[in-house]
């Protein structure tokens, strides 16, 4: 066998690696005694990082299945930097549970394995194959506090649904299977473009069938029903690792599937994602301002972001397809700064995830209430933050579409989701503190990890644009 | 000798059963099962369509189907079990720590 055929595998190799040396490490582990996984976890990322800098600009290609173009090395990188803030802001939540450190960074990475190859796979059954690996991972993970009630039932209702999404999403894979001979993407895409059967009611199924499988994945309305039980349920550091990690995943083969095999029947599918994206957005805004706890509240922010990306999706073009991994990507950064910071306020008595705990953090602990209101704030899009170029970047894009409605919309929500971003910070800052807020020490590695965070979010809201020109450069290579 | 639109019809049936079992079953186990049963007719379809291009690639992806099928069931039947000890029910509607 021709050793290069093995070259785009590489950085999910390390990734793979990693989790195999941390199972390893936690089976040979004398009672007691404690090993550094997190660190072997994050030097193993390292390694995949590497790899993907020398794999840039090279379009590898493994097996016809894989394929490291630039567009799922861009998008690979954010998952990279998701595995590495995740790890390390997991270290202090860990700790304080006793919660099994080999399983925990062991499933974490694996699920980040699948993550990578959804972005690079090239063909349905392989995406299909990584979906499962991700999702299965992250179920175990959202349950891993096996002694919380709501952590196991938050788990089973995510599999349960989950389970039944990947169902619909598999027959729809037999189905384009069916039509075209194979679940390749480009021949699948070839076989659309030249018969004249495109938008017969089969067709029609197979593409409805795979949109509901992707639609709960990036948990747009109306599929987002388990997003805030999971999110509340699990700990906070897994809740950030999934709400930005299975949604970058899931939207970059989203993205390549819809934007490559079925780009000839985009008029079909851009009026059903027309309305997915609409409802997600209006949604996911106005349950999220009645919400009490924080992670709640944050699902349902997640769950809008998710309608600001789709309607990037609908536009379609070049802009758009920019936008979709700068958004990804500043998405990423500032959510799991946010869970990070709600995993380091819980205590084993409390979890504190009620908005009305953040009542003081400025007098209490001045360094985190900062960091919370600048991930807040980028989070509802305010200069200059990451989340204000990305939001502007992605209505454009709309604008630039002809999705003028849609960018109305989009634009009506935001401003409503301020408020319950700003719920917070006025807590924070102008609310005396109830009682004292215990603070566990915070280890170096977290910290750094959310200060890290903070820069970056900062970086991209102030200096875009060589990032956006990556982005652009990405998408050239496949759409 | 039925022809390929029958097995696809009869897949169709078995995935509706299916999903029709996950709403309407007021048990864990056999909402389990219901999903296997949505996973096992789109394993129809594949073998169906493979047998009508005559190619072996649809055998071979419910190979791979069969086996994120036995992971699945694996995981879905530890976190019931994990359920179970808490509540000391199978029954979903017991569960109500979250809010729908």
């Amino acid at each position: 066998m021709n050793m290069d055929a093995l070259h785009a595998l590489v950085p999910l190799l390390c990734v793979v690696a990693a989790a195999i040396a941390a199972m390893v490490a936690e089976a040979f582990r004398s009672p007691g005694e404690r090993m550094p996984i997190a660190p072997l976890g994050i030097i193993g990322l390292l390694g995949a990082a590497a790899s993907t800098f020398l794999l840039w600009n090279h379009k590898a290609e493994s097996f016809g299945l894989v394929i490291a173009d630039n567009y799922g090395l861009f998008v690979t990188w954010t998952l990279i930097i998701i595995g590495i803030l995740s790890i390390a802001l997991s270290i202090p939540t860990v700790e304080r549970e006793g919660l099994p450190a080999g399983e925990y960074y062991a499933l974490m990475l694996f699920s980040l394995s699948g993550m990578i190859l959804m972005a690079m796979a090239t063909d349905l059954l392989v995406i299909f194959l990584a979906l499962e690996v991700l999702s299965l991972s992250i179920y175990v993970l959202t349950g891993i506090r096996r002694d919380s009630p709501v952590a196991t039932e938050a788990a089973f209702k995510y599999f349960l649904l989950g389970a039944f999404a990947s169902a619909f999403f598999l027959y729809g894979i037999a189905l384009t299977y069916g039509l075209t001979g194979s679940t390749k993407l480009d021949r699948v895409a070839e076989v659309f473009s030249t018969t004249s059967l495109a938008s017969s009611p089969i067709h029609l199924v197979a593409m409805g069938l795979l949109i509901v499988g992707f639609a709960f994945k990036v948990s747009a309305v109306p599929f987002h029903m388990w997003t805030p039980d999971a999110y509340e349920g699990a700990p906070p550091p897994v809740t950030g690792f999934m709400s930005t990690g299975v949604k970058a995943a899931a939207f970059a083969a989203f993205a390549r599937v819809f934007l490559t095999s079925f780009e000839s029947m985009h008029d079909d599918w851009s009026q059903v994602i027309w309305v997915i994206a609409a409802a997600t957005m209006v949604i996911g805004t106005v349950v999220g301002v009645v919400q009490t706890s924080i992670k709640r509240m944050l699902a349902y922010s997640s769950i809008a972001h998710g309608g600001y990306l789709l309607l990037a999706l609908v536009s379609a073009n070049q802009t758009a397809k920019g936008a979709i991994l700068f958004y990804l990507l500043t998405y990423a950064v500032t959510n799991l700064g946010a869970f990070g910071i709600i995993g380091m306020l819980e205590t084993n008595e409390r979890p504190r995830d009620q908005i009305r705990d953040y009542a003081g953090l400025w007098t209490e602990h001045p360094q985190l209430a900062a960091l919370m209101a600048i991930f807040l704030l980028s989070l509802g899009g305010f200069p200059p933050f990451g989340g204000f170029i990305a939001k502007w970047y992605v209505f454009t894009a709309a604008m630039e579409a002809g999705y003028s409605w849609l960018a109305i919309i989009g634009v009506l929500t935001s401003v409503v989701s301020v408020f319950f971003y700003l719920r917070v910070i006025v807590m924070m800052f102008m609310t005396p503190a109830a009682g004292p807020m215990p603070l566990p020490a915070v280890p170096k590695l977290a910290g750094a990890a959310l200060l890290v965070s903070a820069l970056i979010v900062f970086y991209l809201g102030v200096l875009p644009t060589q990032v956006m020109n990556w982005a652009a450069a990405s998408i050239g290579t496949i759409f | 000798m039925p022809s390929l639109n029958d097995y696809l019809i009869l897949s169709a049936v078995l995935f509706t059963i299916g999903t029709a079992g996950v709403f309407v079953r007021r048990n864990l186990i056999t909402i389990l099962l219901s999903i296997e049963i949505m996973l096992n007719a789109v394993n129809l379809s594949f073998v169906a369509f493979g047998r009508a291009f005559g190619t072996v690639e649809g055998q071979i992806i419910v190979f791979f189907v069969m086996t994120v099928a036995a992971a699945e069931a694996a995981v879905g039947l530890a976190i019931v079990i994990a359920l179970f000890r808490h509540r000391e029910s199978l029954n979903p509607d017991a569960f109500t720590a979250l809010k729908w």
